[in-house]
């Protein structure tokens, strides 16, 4: 008797669902429909339309290597090490040039390369830079064939030739 | 030899006399680790009796980066961007639990408008994930439009922490002692105003997904957790709180400023399916969305000028000793267990206790005896990143 009685509920509760299913997806359905008159389009088209990013958008590293001081701070605070800086002495009797904040350069910056396949964009190392030479640019459409093009030299000519597409203002 | 994750064979299919010349045996399958329905890349071998899981065996490790022992070799502010990506849906509320560590230990005092600021994007954060946990869930089960309307209003939240971090997923935002950028009022405008709309939004999910019929099918007494098994395994967050236990660090151990804001905690009630199953779970989150655009007003009423940064010393050095944080991350509780030496640059030790993987272990629990779709709702209903659980 009992299984009689929950055949019959089940059944009636089979078609309440079928009911509940069929009027809830309606509702959900006509949500969906509401989108295709009158809502503005969401999506970017990307390479005929860019986005602007906010001005603190971290992106491709630059080093303005003519204000750097070569004091290693950014490459210690690096926490993947992929700053590579060597320097040397100014030779005798150069003169000594300033950066663009006053600071006197007095070692001669022989590299300085940065690994930005390794890089992370945490944005560490920009914080530190004293002369403030060591910018995070908008840049973001960089990618590479190889491995190693993702190593930039901030002292090849190449590189340095960025600084008038790139360098925030 | 056994391994750590087997819980015993497998119960066999009992075999009589007529179905003796029909020999059936267990068919592996192997779920992941490319498998969309498995939020990453988490590989779960389920042995299956034709449609019904009979055993599922987690596999773990695929996305393990070191993290721990790398964070060992860094100074105390360089492991901020690796917390960043333990989980990386909610990476404010990562960074958030270890720098409260070293503050502790260093006896740090925030200003008060950087604790403000950093409740409003734990917040904000907290509303992404779930909107995240929302529409993958939803795409799990077949919905395909919810994932989208989620996304809009999560690029929305996404944008606001690029305008203040300068990323959109691993911010590197909150920093010992307080915040790296300030808020400006401008941007508080513009939150305040994609509340409201994002309020109005919530009720549209509400009606989309969480009161569909054929989503309560899929997922009322689906994948029950009891709160014995929350107990016994360690469940925390949206998992403990969908089996009906009122937990909730914010609320029962305050941190931060939490002590000061008004808001509930949600719990699972049943009043679709049981406590503990896939639909209370799913619940929970969508209810704690409005409780952090309660928070939110506040905190942006409460919001005044100030100093965004306290007095910490250049490079930080931790006194010998050792502490453990843990906080209330959308996805459950995170700790930290920081061991220092004396003066060292470097963290001694570092272990992360992460939910994800508490929440995973308990899918061996819950597998037995479901339909294979049904162990898909469970899976997605717990919501894991694995970047967390495999550090
Ligand atoms: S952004 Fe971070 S990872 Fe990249 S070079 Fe700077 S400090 Fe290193
Ligand atoms: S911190 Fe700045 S000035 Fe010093 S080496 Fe690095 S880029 Fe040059």
């Amino acid at each position: 008797m009992s299984t009689h009685l929950h055949q019959h509920s089940s059944f009636k509760q089979y078609f309440l669902n079928l009911f509940h299913a069929i009027y809830t997806t309606v509702k959900g359905m006509y949500i969906t429909f509401s989108y295709v008159w009158g809502v503005k389009v969401v999506s970017i088209e990307y390479p005929e339309v860019r986005e602007v990013l906010p001005a603190r958008a971290r992106m491709r590293l630059f080093n303005d290597a003519e204000n750097c001081i070569s004091c290693t701070q950014c490459a210690m605070a690096c926490p993947v090490d992929c700053i590579y800086i060597a320097s040397e002495k100014m030779p005798e009797g150069a003169e000594i040039k300033k950066t663009t904040s006053g600071s006197p350069i007095r070692l001669l910056l022989t590299q300085f390369t940065i690994d930005t396949a390794l890089c992370c964009y945490c944005g560490l190392c920009t914080t530190v830079c004293p002369t403030e030479c060591l910018t995070h640019s908008h840049d973001y459409e960089f990618a590479q064939y190889t491995i190693d093009a993702m190593k930039y030299d901030y002292l090849a000519p190449d590189v340095r030739a960025w600084r008038d597409r790139i360098v925030k203002a | 030899m056994q391994s750590r994750w087997d819980i015993g064979e497998p119960e066999k299919p009992t075999i009589n006399e007529e179905t003796e010349q029909l020999k059936s045996e267990l068919l592996t399958l192997n779920m992941g680790p490319q498998h969309p329905a498995t939020h990453g890349v988490l590989r779960i071998e389920i042995k299956t009796d034709s449609e019904i899981v009979a055993h599922a065996i987690p596999h773990l490790g695929y996305l393990h980066r070191c993290m721990e022992k790398h964070c060992e070799n860094l100074d105390y502010r360089g492991v901020i961007p690796f917390f960043d990506r333990l989980d990386y849906l909610a990476s404010m509320s990562q960074e958030h639990t270890y720098v409260m560590a070293v503050e502790k230990m260093l006896g740090t005092e925030v200003p008060r408008r950087a604790e403000l600021i950093r409740i409003i994007v734990l917040e904000f954060q907290r509303i992404a994930s779930h909107l995240m946990a929302f529409g993958t869930y939803a795409l799990d089960l077949g919905a395909f439009s919810p994932f989208l309307y989620a996304f809009q209003d999560r690029e929305e939240i996404l944008r606001f922490f690029e305008e203040l971090s300068g990323a959109r997923l691993l911010y590197n935002y909150i920093w010992v002692g307080g915040v790296w950028n300030d808020l400006t009022d401008d941007q508080v405008e513009k939150m305040k105003s994609f509340l409201d709309r994002f309020e109005e939004n919530t009720k549209t999910y509400h009606e989309l997904v969480s009161m569909n019929q054929i989503f309560i099918q899929r997922t009322a007494n689906v994948g029950v957790m009891s709160l014995q098994d929350c107990f016994d395994y360690g469940a925390t967050g949206p998992v403990l709180r969908g089996a009906g236990y009122k937990w909730d660090l914010r609320k029962q151990a305050p941190y931060s400023l939490y002590s000061e804001f008004d808001f509930d905690v949600q719990v699972g009630v049943g009043e679709i399916g049981q406590v503990g199953d896939c639909w209370n779970r799913f619940i929970v989150r969508m209810r704690e969305v409005g409780e952090s655009i309660k928070i939110l007003r506040q905190a942006f009423d409460k919001l005044e000028p100030g100093s965004i940064m306290g007095k910490v010393p250049k490079i930080i050095k931790l006194p010998k000793g050792e502490i453990y944080m843990k906080t209330e991350c959308p996805r459950g509780e995170l700790g930290v267990h920081l061991v220092s030496e004396d003066g060292g640059k470097t963290p001694y030790r570092l272990k992360v206790k992460s939910p994800c993987f508490t929440h995973t272990s308990m899918l061996p629990r819950v597998a037995p005896g479901q339909m294979i779709a049904d162990f898909v709702a469970t899976v997605g209903s717990i919501d894991i990143v694995l970047g967390e659980v495999d550090r």
